[in-house]
């Protein structure tokens, strides 16, 4: 029976006739039967597999690792990764109602869209344990388990001993700091780094003067090189020392700096603090497996064991003790690091991204 | 005129005449299944999200971005096509007459380009055009610049990984029109009094010319829809079409407007390609009978 239980999926992988030949007892013959017959979901596998849709790359092998092979061995679940996570695919799921994901990693931008146009389903907050939890990172539709920070990013080629520019003023400052600029091609971080650039204390960036941070993005327009879409662009740039300076995420930055030994490095004053989410989409096929797995992987080891292979900030309280020292320093969400960054207000960003991302086409094009 | 004399020397049978043509119902049917359904899908949500009606249709019509953003698509798409033709042209004309080990040499140059990934190239370029690329590290240690040439991020970059990308389909839509020339034509040319530059002008251009046609369509036609060449190698406003489009589905979620922007391409190009087709005459080139008693 062991065979049967690793689901659906295994079965129609293989010719009936190797199945067999591989298992031959009659309980599998059952299954297959039923399977095939289109027998209800109690006759066949008893425990279908996972399906968990994350970013992919370094971040689902590090996931594998902490999360989905703990699970499995604990639930005797498996977990079927998927990658990476796409708006317009959820959401072309939910609406044909042929939902392939059980779990999603969804990012602060996506969750609140999600919410309006009913993608998500309601978390089990009996099934999933959240009293651990940071109460800011715990919504009816999602649990905020890894944030991660926007940071200025130079090259230190350019800046080799601490002479970097330390706030967005300084980046902005081109007579103070001349040097080869890129800023993502997004109204998404910009307005904020505008706004502080401009001289706003954090408390007052919420909410935001959207004419006010287009006006200051004028002055910092005719010195930017590379708008760049997506941040593998400012890595490749960054090791080639094609651009000086750039936004980037903390995680990629120092991926970048301790791992593959390029010539950058990040300042964390005045980042911008972020959050990914595990959600569960409407109709997924798995539904009690997903919060079985989302109330495992905010256990406070497994945030700290994931902490551990990549920089992302734990949302859980007993999670940060467990990390190590010399981690502790990159991650967005230590105290120290925390309490010189700005939140993104999601909220805000949730009622006016299409706004603002519009008009920031525009102003880029003219 | 000798195009014309060509074309009437291949009779041209419709498929539908020669009692064959069930054969295409495959093809159509694929057709039918995997591109005319998905375009109707398509062309439902450009009139029914985020709102019923044809708001997308009035928003992108009356807002002078998408005007510049389409502008510049077509503008880059030309530029990329001329360029193209003015280097595959002799290269194709080398090409039919190389021979030995000097056609491997050409052929190689052209069709490993063509085997070699879109993304691995417009990389290439972004090494080669850097800051710290071949050509300025060349320039400086010749003491011809004190600093380094600006020549990524711009329409320049973008020109050159486009063209470097579509070159091939050029070469060979006018290698296939060249090679059915008979040379004979240019020698009994020369036979009466024409100097070579002129048979060649008089002769080998015009029956060229069905070659000159397709190739520069296959590569405008692809080059209007570049997505990932533009994006890595252009600046802010080197932004071309499909990667508003992408913004809008991918990054905005808003994909009643991106499929009206997709419409809206697909319609104008429609319209280029109907109007160089009154002037151009392409069927006539292309080998179609447009009258049978003329």
């Amino acid at each position: 029976m062991s065979r049967s239980k690793q689901g659906k999926e295994r079965i129609t992988m293989m010719t009936r006739r190797t199945f067999l030949s591989r298992t031959g007892t009659g309980a599998v013959v059952v299954g297959v039967a039923a399977s095939e017959l289109g027998f209800p979901a109690v006759l066949r596998a008893q425990k279908a597999p996972l399906v968990v849709c994350g970013w992919g790359g370094t971040t689902t092998a590090a996931q594998r690792e902490v999360y989905f092979r703990p699970f499995e061995r604990e639930t005797g679940i498996k977990v079927v990764e998927a990658s990476p996570t796409n708006y317009p695919k959820l959401k072309a799921m939910v609406e044909s109602n042929n939902v392939e994901w059980d779990v999603v990693d969804t990012a602060d931008r996506m969750i609140f869209s999600g919410i309006r146009e009913n993608l998500f389903e309601r978390l089990d907050l009996k099934a999933i344990d959240v009293s651990k939890i940071d109460p800011r990172y715990v919504i009816d539709h999602g649990v905020g388990h890894k944030a991660w920070s926007t940071l200025l990013s130079f090259s230190t080629r350019k800046y080799a001993s601490g002479n970097h520019p330390k706030s967005w003023a300084e980046l902005y400052d081109v007579a103070k700091f001349p040097a080869v600029r890129s800023l993502r091609n997004a109204a998404f971080d910009n307005l904020e780094i505008a706004l502080m650039a401009d001289g706003v204390p954090f408390d007052k960036i919420y909410p935001i003067d959207v004419d006010r941070a287009f006006r200051v993005m004028g002055r910092i327009k005719p010195h930017v090189k590379v708008w760049w879409q997506v941040d593998a662009q400012p890595v490749q740039l960054l090791t080639d020392g094609e651009i000086d300076l750039t936004t980037l995420s903390a995680a990629r930055i120092i991926a970048l700096r301790d791992k593959e030994g390029a010539k950058a490095d990040c300042e964390w004053n005045q980042g911008i603090v972020h959050m990914d989410w595990w959600t569960i989409p409407r109709g997924a096929k798995n539904k009690d497996a997903a919060m079985q797995f989302i109330n495992f992987a905010i256990g406070a080891k497994q945030q700290a064991a994931m902490a551990n292979q990549i920089p992302f900030g734990p949302t859980n309280r007993d999670a940060l003790p467990l990390v190590k020292p010399e981690v502790l320093r990159n991650l967005p969400t230590s105290p120290e690091n925390l309490k010189r960054q700005l939140l993104s207000d999601r909220t805000w960003w949730g009622e006016n991204l299409t706004k603002v991302e519009e008009r920031m086409k525009g102003w880029l094009l003219s | 005129m000798a195009t014309e004399l060509a074309i009437r020397a291949a009779p041209v049978r419709r498929p539908w005449e020669t009692g064959w043509g069930w054969l295409l119902l495959p093809c159509l049917a694929l057709l039918a299944g995997i591109f005319i359904v998905p375009l109707l899908q398509l062309g439902a949500t450009s009139v029914t999200q985020p709102e019923p009606g044809w708001g997308n249709y009035v928003r992108a019509i009356t807002t002078p971005v998408y005007w510049r953003v389409f502008a510049t698509t077509f503008n880059v798409a030309a530029g990329v096509t001329l360029v193209c033709l003015l280097l595959g042209y002799p290269l194709a004309y080398v090409l039919t007459t190389a021979r030995g080990h000097w056609a491997a040499v050409l052929w190689a140059a052209v069709l490993i380009p063509f085997w070699t990934s879109l993304l691995v190239r417009t990389y290439a370029w972004m090494v080669i055009l850097g800051r710290r690329g071949i050509v300025n590290q060349t320039l400086m240690a010749l003491g011809l610049r004190e600093v380094p040439l600006d020549l990524l991020f711009n329409r320049f970059s973008v020109t050159v990984g486009m063209v470097h990308i579509l070159l091939p389909f050029m070469v060979l839509c006018l290698y296939a029109a060249m090679r059915g020339i008979d040379r004979g034509l240019l020698l009994a040319a020369e036979n009466l009094g024409a100097r070579p530059i002129q048979a060649f002008v008089r002769i080998f251009v015009p029956l060229s010319l069905p070659g000159v046609v397709s190739g520069s369509l296959i590569v405008f036609i692809t080059a209007l829809g570049f997505y990932i060449t533009p994006a890595l190698l252009g600046g802010r406003r080197d932004v071309m079409i499909a990667l508003l489009i992408d913004d809008y589905v991918s990054q905005l979620f808003n994909w009643g407007m991106g499929a009206a922007l997709a419409f809206l391409l697909l319609a104008v190009t429609l319209v280029v390609f109907l109007l160089a087709n009154r002037i151009l005459g392409f069927d006539t080139i292309m080998g179609a009978r447009r009258d049978e008693t003329t």
